[in-house]
Formats: C-alpha cells, sequence, structure tokens
C-alpha cells in the first residue's frame, strides 16, 4: 500500500484544503466574539403584544491577562434591552446594541415578570426549550414586579445579579421556603394534563441605597398562566408532601408554655398514596422527619423524654398545618401543585381516562389523610441550658 | 484508469533504475580476477586499484634460507597495528624462519602452510581474489603476499580507536547499567554477550553498502525467535542496494514496513540490558558498525511508552509512571487542538467560570485562535530545534531568554494569552515523555490543531479516526502494530498500561509470533 | 471466488456486531415520539421477535461457510434470480448509508456545530468512512472492540451521575397505550436497530472458523440491545414526560447532568460516543455495500469502487430528505415497509430452500 498510495493521498490533502478553505472557516467564533448572556429576563413592554427582553451580558475586563477587577465600582456585566414581538425577534434585535449573536448557553436563569406570567407564558417558552444553545438546566423565576428591575440589582458577594440569583435559588435546601424549577422541570408540568407548574418568586427590597435580591415563594401557575402565589410556610407544606424538604427551621412554643424551643429539620421522608374508593379520591400522606434541637429561648430543661415527646408532637402538629395550608391554597386556586393527578394516573391507569377531564371539579373534594412522625434526634453541644430556671433540674 | 497509466510508468522508471545499478555493479569492479603468481604484478595491480594512495604502505622482504623468497606486506598505515606486524609478522618470517633446519618440510609458497606453521596470529584466513583482498586490505586487516602463490594471507591484525562505553546521552536512567554501546561493533556485541550467555544467541553477520562496506550484524536467540521473522529481517537486509551505510537509521528506512507512515516500526536503542531485554522475548537485534544505535525488529506501538526502568522498579510506582506516560502523550498531541475546538466551536462545553476567565485572558489578543496556537507551537519547536545545536556556554542564556521573552513578554504585550501559554507548555513538556513517539508527535500536533482550527470537535474526532485505522491497518514486520489493544489479548494487557509484578508476567511477554500473510508485503523497489 | 482474503475471529464479530446496534441508540429517538414511557418494553420485544430472524442469518451463513452474500443468493436461487435478490441487498445497503450518513449530519447541525455547512460534514464524515473500508474487514474488526468499549464507558458513566434526576415512577402505568402503537413501535425497533444486522451476512463469509458463531453473534446482539435498554431507560427515568417533544432525547438527558461545577455540560461526551458508533455502522454499510457489488460485478477486488460510492452516497445524503422531520416520518412509515422482505422474509426463505434442496453442494474441481 505504501507506494501506491502516495499520489492519491496527496491528491487527497491537496482537495480536503481546497475544500475546507474555500468553504470558509465555518462555524467558529471566537471567544471575545461571543456575547456571554448569563441571565435573561422577559417583561411586557407598554405597546401591547410586545416584549421586553434584558440580556445581561458578561463583560470582560479590559486589563487582559492579569484578570484583576478594575475597582470597586466596575460593572463586569451590562443589562440589554430590546423588544419584539416575540422572544427569537427580541433575541436578534438585541445585535444593533452589542454588533454580535448572543450566547446563551451559559445563562443560568430565565425571569419573567408579573405582567407577561399573568397573561400567560406559554406563548414565551417556546423559544428557551427550542433553542438548541438554551440548556434544560437553567432555572426559571417569576419577578414579583419587572425583571428588568431584578436584573439591575448589583449583588454584593457575586458579580452578576443572574449568578446571584441562581446561588440564591439554589439555597433553597436551608429553609425549604422555595424550591429550585428548571426549564424541563417547568416544561413536563406544562405537558402534564393536570399538573400545575410553578416558579420560585424573585423581588427586589429597596434598603436605603442598596438593592438586594430576595428570593422567596412559589408562583402557581394553571396552563401557563399565573394564577396566585404560596408564601413560605404554604411552600413549605408542599415541599412536605413531595419528600423534597431538605432542611429548616421550625418554632414550637415549649412545653412549658413560657418561650419557644427551634428545631432544625434535619432530613424528611415522604410517602404518598392515592386511593380511589367509588369515586371519592383519598391522598394517604405518610411524612417521617428527623429534628436537632438548635436553640432555646425557655430556660426550661428540654433534654426529657417528656419534653422531647411534647416538642414532636408540636411539630408535627405545625408540619399537618403547613400543608393543610398549602392545600387549602391549592384548593382556592384550583390548581394540583402537588400533582396528585398524577400520582392517581400512575396507579389507576384505566380509571384515570375517565377522571382527567373533570380535574378542575374533582381537585377540590380530594380528601387528605395526613400521618406525621418527628423524632428529634440530637441536641447540638448543650444538653441542658445555661441558665436555669429554679426547679429546673 | 489513471491508476493503470501511473502504473505503467512507474514500472518503465523502475527498470531504468535497475538497468543503471546492474551497469554500476559491472563496471568499477574488475574484482573477481584471481590473484596472480607473481609479486610484482599484484603489487602494481593493487597500486592500480588504489590509485597510489599514500597511505597504503607496501613493504617488500626477503625470508627464507638462502633469502631466496620474496614476499610483502601490504596495509594501511593508519589503521594497521605495526608493532604486531612487526613481531608477529615480519620477525617470524624473517628471522624464525632462519633458524629452521635446511631441510625442514616448509614450503614458503603455500600459504597455508606458512600461516599454521610460521605466523602466530589467530586471525588470519586466505583469499584468491582480489576483491576479496583489496576489501579486507581497507578494513584495517594486513595482507601478506608471498611471489610464488596464487593466494594471499589476511591478517587481523589491526587495533582500532574508538570511544570508550560511556552512558549513553539519549537514554539515561535514574537506576539500571549506565553502559552504552559503541561505534566499534565488536564492543557491542561484547557487550550483549556478557548479558545472554546461551549458546542460542546467534550472531550472524552482513556486509551492506557497496562502497563503505559496513558490517552488519543479526543477533537473535534462535530457540525464541520465530525463524520466519529472522528469514525476514535477512531478506529486506539483502534487498539494501546503497553505496554507504553511515548510520543504522538508513538500514532502518529501507527495512521499515512502511516509509509513508509517520510512525516508526523499528525501534532503536543504545543500550545493552534494553537490547537484551527484547532479544530474550523473541525480537531480533540489527548491529551496526559505526554508530552506537541498535536497531530491534519488530516494534509495537505500545513499547514506545515502557521504558528498561519500569521493569527495574517496584510495580505499583512503575505502573502509575506508565499511565502518566499515556495521558501525557494524549495531552502533547490533542492538547492545543482541544483547547481550540473548545474556545472557537464549542464555548458551551466550558464552564462559564472559566470561559469567562479565558475571554478575560483573549481579549487583548489580535489573533484568532488557531493562529495563536499555531504560532505558540512553532516558536517552541524553533527553540527546541536550537537547543539541540546550541554550545554549551550559550545553553543557559537561551533558557532564560526563551522563556522570559516568549512566555512573559509576549502575554504582556498582549500576543498571547496567558491560557495559550500554559496549553503549549504543557503539551511540549509532555512531549519529551515519550521519546521514541517525538517524530510523530510533533507531526500529529499540527494535523489535530489544524482539524481542530477548521472543523471543530467533529475534525480532532474524524483524525483520530484516521490516525486509529491507519495505525491499526500497520503491521511492523508482520505483527500488528497495536498488539496487544487492537487485536485483543487480554492475557497480555498486563504489561500495558500498567506493570503487573515480574512474577505475574511468567513468559516474558506472548511470543511475538510473525504472522505470514500477505497484506504486509509491499512492491519492492 | 472470494474477494476479501482476510480473516476474522468470533470474538471481534461480536464486538462488531454489539457496536453495530450500539450505533442505533439515537434511531430509538423515532420510536419514543409514538411509545413514550413504554419504550423499554418494545426493545425488549422487538429483541425477542428479531431473534428467530437474526438467527436464520447466522444459520445461513453457517451453512454457507466462507460465501459471503451474493455467492448465498446466486446458490440459492439461481444465478438470474440471485442476481436480482442481491441486486434488492445492495439497494437497502445504499440506502439505508445514506440515511445514517445523513443522521450524523443531522446530529451535528442541531446540536454540537450548528453553523457548519451540512455538505461538508457529510463529505468528511464520508471520506474517513471510505478510508476505514479501504483497509479492509480485518482491519475493522480488529478495532470494534474499542468503539465498543467507549459507548459502554460512556452509558455506563452518565447513569450513575443522573441517578438524582432520575424519577422511577416515569414508568408507570404500564400498558398503557393501544396495542396499535406498540406494535408500531415493535416494528420499528426490531427493523432499524436489529434488523439491519441483516448486513452480516455479507460480513461472516469472512469467519476464520464457524464453530460457536452462534453463540458470540447472539451475545453481541444481547450487549447491543443492553446497551439501548439502559439508555432507553435512563431517558424514560430522566424526562419523564417531556421526552416526546425533544428531538434528542439522548443529548437532553445528558445536559442535565450538573454535579459540583465539573460535571456539568457533558453532552460532548455523548456526541462524541454516538459519532465514533455510527461511524462503525457506516463503515460496515460502506463496506458490506462495496463487497457485494464488486461482487456482483466480477471483479477482483473492491478497492476501486469506493471512492466512486463515496461519491453517490454524499450526494445521496444530501438531497434526499429536506429536513430532519421528514426523515423521521419516512423511517417511522415507509422505510420499515421495504425492508420488511429484506430482514424478514428472504433469509428464512434461504434458508428453508438451502434446507430442501441440501445445499451447500460444492462441485468437484470449484474452489470456495
Amino acid at each position: 500500500m505504501g507506494n501506491k498510495m502516495n499520489l492519491p493521498i496527496m491528491k487527497l490533502i491537496l482537495w480536503f484544503f481546497m475544500l475546507f478553505t474555500l468553504s470558509g472557516c465555518f462555524g467558529g467564533r471566537e471567544i471575545n466574539d461571543l456575547e456571554i448572556v448569563i441571565g435573561i429576563g422577559v417583561d411586557k413592554n407598554e405597546s401591547a403584544g410586545n416584549i421586553l427582553l434584558t440580556a445581561q451580558i458578561v463583560k470582560e475586563n479590559e486589563t487582559g491577562g492579569t484578570g484583576k477587577d478594575g475597582g470597586g465600582e466596575d460593572k463586569a456585566f451590562w443589562n440589554v434591552n430590546s423588544t419584539g414581538n416575540s422572544i427569537f425577534e427580541a433575541v436578534r434585535q438585541i445585535t444593533h446594541k452589542t454588533g454580535n449573536r448572543l450566547f446563551i448557553s451559559h445563562n443560568q436563569a430565565v425571569i419573567f415578570g408579573k405582567d407577561i406570567a399573568s397573561e400567560g407564558l406559554e406563548k414565551y417558552i417556546d423559544f428557551f426549550l427550542r433553542a438548541h444553545e438554551m440548556r434544560p438546566t437553567a432555572l426559571i423565576l417569576i419577578a414579583e414586579d419587572r425583571a428588568s428591575d431584578v436584573m439591575d440589582a448589583k449583588p454584593e458577594t457575586e458579580k452578576f445579579p443572574a449568578v446571584n440569583i441562581e446561588k440564591l435559588v439554589e439555597s433553597y435546601a436551608f429553609t425549604s421556603h422555595l424550591y429550585k424549577v428548571n426549564m424541563k422541570d417547568f416544561a413536563s408540568c406544562m405537558m402534564s394534563d393536570t399538573k400545575a407548574p410553578m416558579a420560585p418568586l424573585v423581588s427586589v427590597m429597596q434598603d436605603k441605597e442598596n438593592k438586594d435580591i430576595y428570593v422567596s415563594g412559589l408562583a402557581v401557575f394553571k396552563k401557563g398562566r399565573m394564577v396566585g402565589k404560596l408564601n413560605e410556610d404554604e411552600v413549605r407544606g408542599l415541599l412536605w408532601v413531595l419528600g423534597k424538604v431538605k432542611s429548616g427551621v421550625i418554632t414550637v412554643s415549649s412545653p412549658n408554655e413560657q418561650g419557644s424551643a427551634v428545631l432544625e429539620i434535619l432530613s424528611a421522608k415522604s410517602k404518598v398514596t392515592p386511593e380511589l374508593k367509588d369515586k371519592r379520591i383519598v391522598m394517604h400522606i405518610k411524612i417521617k422527619e428527623e429534628l436537632s434541637l438548635s436553640e432555646q429561648t425557655t430556660t426550661e430543661n428540654l433534654a426529657t423524654d417528656s419534653a422531647f415527646e411534647r416538642m414532636q408532637k408540636a411539630s408535627a402538629e405545625i408540619i399537618r398545618q403547613e400543608i393543610l395550608a398549602a392545600f387549602d391554597k391549592s384548593k382556592e386556586l384550583n390548581a394540583d401543585i402537588f400533582g396528585f393527578g398524577e400520582m392517581l394516573h400512575k396507579k389507576y391507569g384505566n380509571e384515570w381516562k375517565a377522571l382527567k377531564d373533570n380535574w378542575d371539579d374533582l381537585y377540590p373534594s380530594v380528601e387528605l389523610k395526613i400521618d406525621v412522625e418527628s423524632k428529634i434526634i440530637k441536641t447540638d453541644l448543650l444538653k441542658k441550658p445555661a441558665w436555669q430556671s429554679e426547679g429546673g433540674k | 484508469m489513471f491508476r493503470y497509466i501511473y502504473r505503467k510508468i512507474r514500472c518503465s522508471l523502475l527498470k531504468n533504475i535497475e538497468k543503471r545499478m546492474h551497469q554500476d555493479a559491472l563496471a568499477g569492479k574488475n574484482n573477481s580476477e584471481p590473484i596472480f603468481p607473481d609479486l610484482k604484478r599484484n603489487l602494481e595491480a593493487i597500486k592500480g586499484i588504489l590509485h597510489n594512495s599514500s597511505d597504503v604502505t607496501i613493504h617488500e622482504f626477503n625470508f627464507g634460507h638462502d633469502r631466496r623468497f620474496k614476499g610483502a606486506v601490504i596495509f594501511i598505515n593508519s589503521m594497521a597495528d605495526k608493532g604486531e606486524i612487526n613481531k608477529n609478522i615480519l620477525e617470524p618470517l624473517m628471522y624464525g624462519a632462519l633458524l629452521l633446519k635446511k631441510d625442514a618440510d616448509i614450503d614458503f609458497t603455500d600459504i597455508d602452510c606458512v600461516r599454521k606453521n610460521l605466523i602466530p596470529i589467530t586471525d588470519s584466513r586466505k583469499v584468491t581474489l582480489f576483491n576479496d583482498l583489496i576489501e579486507c586490505l581497507l578494513a584495517g586487516s594486513t595482507i601478506l603476499l608471498i611471489d610464488g602463490s596464487k593466494e594471499a594471507l589476511v591478517i587481523n591484525s589491526g587495533k582500532r580507536e574508538s570511544r570508550a562505553i560511556d552512558e549513553p546521552v539519549t537514554e539515561v536512567v535514574v537506576r539500571g547499567p549506565r553502559e552504552g554501546f559503541n561505534e566499534n561493533v565488536n564492543v557491542s556485541i561484547a557487550l550483549i554477550r556478557r548479558k545472554i550467555k546461551d549458546p542460542d544467541l546467534c550472531v550472524e553477520k552482513m556486509i551492506i553498502g557497496d562502497k563503505s562496506k559496513t558490517d552488519v550484524y543479526i543477533v537473535y536467540i534462535k530457540s525464541v525467535a520465530d525463524p520466519k521473522l529472522i528469514e525476514e529481517v535477512r531478506r529486506r537486509l539483502n534487498r539494501i542496494k546503497i553505496d554507504a551505510i553511515l548510520e543504522s537509521g538508513y538500514i532502518e528506512q529501507f527495512i521499515e514496513d512502511s516509509s509513508y507512515s509517520i510512525f516508526p516500526t523499528v525501534s532503536n536503542s543504545e543500550k545493552p540490558d534494553r537490547v537484551a531485554a527484547k532479544i530474550l522475548e523473541g525480537r531480533a537485534a540489527i548491529l551496526v558498525d559505526g554508530t552506537p544505535f541498535a536497531l530491534i525488529v519488530p516494534m509495537l506501538f505500545i513499547e514506545s511508552f515502557q521504558s528498561s526502568e519500569d521493569y527495574y522498579s517496584r510495580p505499583f510506582h512503575a505502573s502509575i509512571m506508565r499511565i502518566v506516560r499515556f495521558l501525557s502523550y494524549i495531552i502533547s498531541i490533542l492538547g492545543p487542538a482541544i483547547y481550540v475546538a473548545l474556545t472557537v466551536f464549542h464555548q458551551e462545553m466550558i464552564p462559564t467560570q472559566l470561559l469567562i476567565s479565558i475571554a478575560e485572558g483573549r481579549e487583548k489578543v489580535p489573533f484568532p485562535a488557531i493562529l495563536e496556537a499555531f504560532l505558540m507551537m512553532f516558536t517552541f519547536d524553533i527553540l527546541r530545534e536550537a537547543g539541540v545545536r546550541l554550545p554549551k556556554s550559550v545553553g543557559q542564556t537561551i533558557g532564560i531568554v526563551g522563556a522570559i521573552v516568549l512566555g512573559q513578554a509576549s502575554v504582556e504585550a498582549g500576543l498571547i494569552s496567558p491560557i495559550m501559554v500554559i496549553v503549549v507548555s504543557s503539551t511540549a513538556i509532555a512531549s519529551f515523555t515519550v521519546p521514541a513517539q517525538t517524530d510523530s508527535g510533533t507531526i500529529l500536533r499540527y494535523i489535530y490543531l489544524v482539524l481542530a482550527g477548521l472543523a471543530g470537535g467533529f475534525g480532532v474526532i474524524m483524525g483520530l479516526l484516521v490516525t486509529l485505522f491507519h495505525m491499526a491497518s500497520l503491521r511492523s514486520f508482520g505483527v500488528p502494530y497495536l498488539w496487544p489493544v487492537v487485536p485483543f489479548d487480554f492475557s497480555s494487557l498486563k504489561d500495558v498500561f500498567i506493570r503487573m509484578p515480574l512474577w505475574k508476567l511468567k513468559k516474558r511477554t506472548k511470543v511475538i509470533v510473525y504472522d505470514g500473510s500477505d497484506s504486509y508485503k509491499r512492491n519492492p523497489g | 471466488m472470494n474477494i476479501e482474503k482476510g480473516k476474522i475471529t468470533g470474538q471481534q464479530l461480536l464486538f462488531l456486531i454489539a457496536g453495530f446496534v450500539q450505533g442505533s441508540v439515537l434511531l430509538i429517538d423515532f420510536t419514543v415520539g409514538i411509545t413514550e414511557h413504554q419504550t423499554w418494553m418494545v426493545i425488549l420485544v422487538g429483541l425477542a421477535v428479531s431473534t428467530p430472524f437474526f438467527l436464520s442469518y447466522v444459520m445461513l451463513a453457517k451453512r454457507f461457510a466462507g460465501m459471503n452474500l451474493v455467492q448465498i443468493n446466486d446458490m440459492v436461487y439461481g444465478r438470474f434470480l440471485g442476481k436480482v435478490v442481491s441486486l434488492y441487498y445492495i439497494f437497502f445497503f445504499l440506502l439505508t448509508l445514506s440515511f445514517n450518513i445523513r443522521d450524523v449530519g443531522e446530529l451535528y447541525i442541531t446540536f454540537l456545530m450548528p453553523d457548519t455547512p451540512f455538505v461538508l460534514l457529510l463529505v468528511v464524515f464520508t471520506a474517513t468512512c471510505a478510508y476505514a473500508v479501504s483497509k479492509g474487514i480485518e482491519v475493522l474488526a480488529r478495532v470494534s472492540h474499542l468503539f465498543v468499549f467507549i459507548g459502554i464507558f460512556v452509558i455506563i458513566s452518565t447513569f450513575p451521575l443522573l441517578l438524582d434526576q432520575m424519577d422511577f415512577s416515569n414508568f408507570l402505568p404500564f400498558f398503557e397505550l393501544p396495542f396499535g402503537k406498540i406494535f408500531q413501535g415493535v416494528h420499528i425497533v426490531s427493523s432499524v436497530p436489529f434488523g439491519e444486522t441483516v448486513v452480516f451476512l455479507a460480513i461472516m463469509g469472512s469467519l476464520n472458523n464457524t464453530e460457536h458463531v452462534i453463540k458470540r453473534t447472539y451475545s453481541g446482539l444481547l450487549i447491543g440491545a443492553a446497551t439501548l435498554l439502559i439508555v432507553a431507560v435512563r431517558n424514560i427515568a430522566v424526562l419523564g414526560k417531556t421526552q416526546t417533544i425533544w428531538t434528542s432525547m439522548s443529548f437532553q438527558s445528558i445536559r442535565l447532568i450538573d454535579i459540583g461545577t465539573i460535571l456539568t455540560r457533558l453532552d460532548f461526551l455523548v456526541g462524541i460516543a454516538q459519532t465514533v458508533l455510527i461511524f462503525l455502522k457506516c463503515s460496515l454499510f460502506f463496506y458490506a455495500l462495496a463487497v457485494s457489488l464488486s461482487q456482483l460485478f466480477g471483479l477482483k477486488s473492491y478497492l476501486p469502487l469506493i471512492l466512486p460510492l463515496a461519491g453517490i452516497e454524499v450526494v445521496i445524503a444530501a438531497t434526499v430528505f429536506q429536513s430532519p422531520v421528514d426523515h423521521a416520518m419516512i423511517t417511522q412509515n415507509a422505510g420499515i415497509i421495504y425492508s420488511i422482505p429484506l430482514m424478514f422474509v428472504i433469509p428464512l426463505l434461504s434458508l428453508l430452500i438451502a434446507k430442501i434442496r441440501g445445499l451447500p453442494k460444492f462441485e468437484r474441481g470449484k474452489g470456495t
């Protein structure tokens, strides 16, 4: 093969080079030609039918090579606005201001303004699922007011607001007052006939001159339109049922009614069993959680069996209240946030076909049977409080 | 059809070349003539053939009773050991013969008789043709001609200057013997013999090269090596038609399987322990006079990653070092290519934070990434090439200049981004861990870089596939080049990526089997 | 007179088949649109259904040891009809090869390198395929196990990374879809990944001995099918309901991997594995095509046919479909119909005829 292939190989190589060079260096974009987008905000524009798109773009520092920040005042990002009738159109319109196409692969979060959410997201979400640069791991959030305001608030510890927001959402585990929803989850809920999509709420709090971003609560949608929201306790009630509570704080009043004991949630598990009996839908919810005593404001010694029992019962009751609060809110909004419909579907496949069309009417009639089991398993470093009341041994 | 025409043209060209070479062979040598019995005629003929070169010394003398026999000693001045000639050739003939009784039964015109009875030298033989006579003379031997005899006696009395046995410069080890081969092939063979004291160790001599008549030895162990392999080696060596073999590299290029492949299929080494180990595995070593580099056939790709030190140190460390070598080879050929492919075509694969850092670093650079990478790699190759030929006194300075100028200053001037410097320098350093593949690695690096710059990840994948198929189809003397990875042989993998303890490597390796399939054969010439 | 002089061993054949079936990983996405969360079931049933047909190919190859497809057809159906049947096969190889090449192009255009000119991707890919085929089946077979290892490695490593995002209740309820859809799904699965192994009829002629061929080839098929199953299960568990909307499930699942800040954005890994496996598949088709065609025309070697065939393939691949949607529609609906006789009917028929007529009979003086 050696001698025979000499001439054909050279021809082939020559031909390859011609092919490559004549068709241009395609597909490649130098890094500096990218406009790296890390956050996108969508609002409604004044003139009806238009949307205002805010893209948060990374601005590279001019001191190339050393990577030092120019000073505390320089922002490492800039927000660009553009309008259009559809998201894609607005995205392309931005090139009038930036000169380069947006690069949205590194987008961390998509924030929808409240006005758009109330109108209905189904018109605007397609781009974020279809664009090949978008990743389904991007978070979706709803702004209390306008998304562009949220994008402007410069955080203290992070360089970019969008990254900050993403960090805040990821921290849901600490309080369980909100939940992380990414594009794929949202789309999955939207595709379902019965489950209500949700997204965390983000708001801007003005604190003297500083603008702080505050993420808490969940917005509830029905078929793409935002119909209401869950406050922090209701969100936690929802998370109890879904088994997604990772940590948080439960405050119960101490057994002697003179103060409170603060319990930290260490872990929680839930099991939901749907039951369909003579057209009555009953959901059996069983929750197991483990707590630790983190703080007490009373001087009573709580490290006794009876005190533990009282506190456990009290926390179980609080959990039950939270779940019921969430359920009541969902009944009020007539939105199946727990996914009960889907659970019924999975268990009773045949019967579900008949039920699913009337789910809106059936949902309020769902009964809950809640069974909570709490256990306090540790008390951190103190056995007894430092300041004890008399007779508190 | 074009191929047909092309082949016809090649065939006719080849025939012309053959004809010319044949004529050359006939032309210059009037050598198959026997030696004349007349001494004067012989000397004239020899002077004529050697064009009266001034370093050919002819000493005529008389010996025998009544000094009636004439003889001549011919030698090359610079190559013969004159003391030896005086003491062991001239003295016995000129004096010693006088001590014999007058009617002693010695025929002074019979070379054999003289050789066996009068010349006290062990290494001698007789020749009858001019061809052999001249050859031996030029090789440094002394010729004894006797008037009236049709034969001449060749006496190997030469001493030879050569370098002392030294540590080889190119293969430095931390642990292991530090001797290396010499330019004198006899010394080299002696070193091997000392390591393998087995009667089955065969040493076959061949003479290759029309004008250089270089001694080439094939060394192998008869009971271990595949006879078909040795036959093939002999066949290929015999096929070589060249005027001079100056170094084993010439031979390598003639006997290798595929001259157009960038991968070497013949390995070389300067160290006797390494060569001995390979001979014991069933390979054949080719030693060439005049160079310390011995060739070893056949060669497998994985051998480039094995160093003799691996076997002298303990298994875990050796295995880790092997793995490090493999990974660094991959880094050295794919480093810049992957960097360019990722940053130009697939920015979505880079984590966000890293992407922003890279973008910041590239802010001031005026070139596109591929050009930047190309320039840096090229500069590094210039540095490396220059470094080899530097006089030692200037060496240190250039090192510092290289580092500071090319590295730091270009970054600060905004010509190169700092990440590129890191990538290219790690690539360059990694390329030195696998010395046997340095040349192929250099070429591959540029090829992958170009492919990455043109077609991103897709180009690199296609390039890798083509390389893989090329290597998989390559054979070295019949053995598949990527054995044991590609024709998958699980039991032999013990010594490839890791090094199992010696007591597990029961046979030294599986015997290298010469696969007699025809697909390796190339059209000769 | 057999064209191919190289020989492959049974173990290499195992890996060839496994890699070939693995190359169809992305093609399962066609079925998911129809069978949603019951795809895994469909794969298992498809495997069961195509087992007898697969075994018929192997038995045929074992019976006519050392002979490739065209020779077998000649023997079984006689000179004229045999050539017609061989032409049918060749046509099938030609088309399927161009579909697969187009698949690779679409993969890159959609996901990985969207701004690249389509034709260039096709040309480069086909050229590499042609180069691989020109080296012969021996080299292909030798290298096959590497590809299989890459495929298995990627699949096995991504599975645990996605464990925390998996929701195994997505498999419920079982047996939800109507039988018609399941049937269509089974049909697609048994013809696209499994039925395409009919191409091995042209390759098994190069086996050096046919002793354990049934066990080996079936293990290869099982390995490939297991890979497909694991991928389908992973996609169903991770994506749940959203499976039906994405163009490619595997990619979207991998895009969801986000562990720490390092193990993120791994989709290129899947891209690499996919490219490499489809490369194997295309090379095998290409090889079968070249060898069968040259055998049909009585040529001494298949090498001169490679470049022209590559050119034809590129042209067909570039122009046959308008868009991936077109591709999916035609493969789902029309493709399976013209391949039914080829994969299911003809080999069984050949086997029967061979048994009845007591073939192969070797006349004295004629070598294999």
